[in-house]
């Protein structure tokens, strides 16, 4: 095999990977069921076929067809992949090696971006922003605002890394997919019991007595108990009974009407 | 507080910006806090704002698109609950209870239009084979522009021509109905924690949601930073051991394939 350097830049410039990383926010373009993400996946790449592939139409038609396919993975993340291809195309690997690399790779990309994206940054940042903007305060969905203004612009180094990498990106991809999505895991399940107790707010008006069993009894024995069992009885729904998210949202509206309308709560 | 028809324009067209955000996730302007912030300034009401940006963003905290799965759309929430807090002078996390079935609707259009938008395959693949890239970009940007449509569409039609029914509707609620709402706008967060937990808790995970959990609820701190600044630390030493112990397994795999022959001597 060629060395990486050898052949690096010779049909595209580093603007032309700039371009693509940025083309890639624009992934999710014409999602839906039958191939998820084909066709933003194709259309990002059209500029930079058109370099490498010049007035070779038969080659870029190749290349769309090719990349017409099904595609399911992380929309931050998919600028790395996007780069790596790029720097494959670039030597014109054939197709096959191409597709398939594209097709080995796009899960685990989607895991580790669900992992650190959703499950991590998103209640994180979520979380502190909304308790600054609870108060009144601007910062809330401006600090909001900036922290995901620059997980946009990452689309750039990321191309730019996928390319310079090279080949080398399969290895740490395929091996660190694991490690970082448990990391990430851990991380964002403490965040998610913090916000458990700081912001499912669930209270009791019920007295026994002159004893009220919010303030006398469940905050003694163990404050926010009911926010806890309460997510874990929706857990349970969910994870056990199979009850479909949106019922879930129903059943809330329903307990909390009636416990209004009871005055339990 | 009435909106004028000049607001109910720029409400839609933010709308039509969020909305094609929420479809591509690129920009995330379409999360509650940022939609909420942007419809507080449109309406002239910067603090309902940033009140309702905090209240509705915790509710979609755990109701993301991870995984393909599409929740009620938080680009509609967010708008709607503040022009439901400014139009009838609800609490805001009553605004939030109230704003969900358009959110809800939303949803059910847009998982329409991922099954829809499968039609628009074949167009996009005859596009491919003859390499016609202006084609294919065409097609791309005519779903994106259904897309903007619709929500232009259903938001002018739910903030600016549905206000005075939606006034009325909210003035005929008895008390312990409106307190349900708000009831339901505090307690729905553990929806989305619960669709969390179902992603990422595995048995051995389970100390880390109760690290978070117990840290939250003593420590008096004004966001979750200090339980997240714990679960970094749990997450890095769980990472380091995690490679420690690959290394170890692999030195171990190497010292089985060679010592095997050495302890036959």
């Amino acid at each position: 095999m060629v060395s990486n350097d050898a052949k690096k830049y010779t049909k595209i410039s580093k603007k032309d990977i700039t371009m693509l990383g940025l083309r890639s926010s624009m992934f999710q373009l014409g999602f839906n069921y039958e191939r998820m993400q084909a066709a933003g996946w194709t259309w990002a790449q059209i500029p930079i076929w058109k370099k490498i592939f010049g007035k070779d139409k038969k080659a870029l038609s190749e290349a769309m067809v090719d990349n017409m396919n099904f595609i399911n993975t992380s929309p931050p993340l998919v600028a790395i992949l996007l780069g790596l291809l790029a720097s494959m195309e670039e030597k014109r690997v054939d197709r096959k090696t191409i597709s398939g690399l594209k097709n080995a790779l796009f899960a685990p990309l989607a895991g580790i971006g669900d992992a650190i994206y959703w499950f991590t940054i998103m209640p994180i940042v979520g979380g502190i922003c909304a308790s600054f903007a609870s108060k009144g305060n601007p910062l809330g969905p401006i600090i909001f605002f900036l922290v995901y203004l620059a997980i946009f612009l990452c689309r750039i180094p990321f191309a730019h890394l996928g390319y310079d990498m090279g080949t080398k990106a399969i290895d740490v991809i395929q091996e660190n997919s694991k490690i970082i999505s448990k990391s990430a895991s851990i991380m964002g399940l403490t965040v998610i019991g913090a916000l458990i107790s700081s912001y499912v707010t669930l209270s009791l008006k019920v007295k026994i007595g002159s004893v009220s069993l919010q303030k006398d009894f469940l905050d003694k024995v163990f404050p926010n108990l009911l926010p806890l069992g309460f997510t874990f009885f929706l857990y349970w729904l969910l994870k056990k009974k199979k009850v479909s998210p949106i019922i879930l949202i129903v059943v809330v509206f329903v307990l909390c009407i009636a416990c209004s309308w009871l005055g339990i709560m | 507080m009435k909106i004028t028809l000049l607001q109910g324009i720029l409400l839609s067209i933010f709308g039509a910006i969020a909305g094609v955000d929420s479809y591509t996730e690129a920009l995330y302007i379409f999360r509650p806090i940022i939609s909420c912030a942007v419809t507080g300034l449109i309406l002239g009401d910067p603090i309902t704002g940033l009140l309702a940006g905090g209240v509705a963003e915790l509710t979609f905290a755990g109701l993301t698109n991870a995984g393909g799965t599409q929740p009620p759309n938080p680009a509609v929430c967010g708008i709607m609950t503040v022009v439901i807090a400014h139009t009838t002078k609800v609490a805001p996390a009553t605004a939030v209870g109230l704003s969900l079935p358009f959110a809800m609707l939303m949803q059910y259009i847009i998982l329409m239009y991922y099954s829809l938008f499968s039609g628009f395959m074949p167009s996009l693949d005859k596009a491919a084979e003859k390499a016609e890239t202006k084609k294919f970009s065409r097609y791309v940007a005519f779903s994106m522009a259904v897309v903007g449509i619709t929500f232009f569409i259903i938001i002018f039609l739910s903030s600016y021509a549905a206000q005075a029914p939606m006034a009325s509707l909210v003035k005929a609620m008895p008390t312990w109905l409106i307190h349900g709402f708000e009831l339901a706008g505090g307690a729905l967060p553990a929806v989305g924690f619960a669709m969390l937990l179902k992603v990422l808790l595995r048995v051995s995970y389970f100390p880390y949601l109760l690290l978070g959990f117990v840290v939250a609820s003593f420590i008096n701190y004004s966001n979750v930073l200090p339980a997240a600044a714990i679960g970094v630390v749990f997450a890095m030493i769980d990472f380091f051991n995690t490679k420690q112990n690959q290394k170890l397994k692999d030195q171990i795999n190497e010292i089985k394939e060679n010592g095997g022959a050495e302890d036959g001597i």
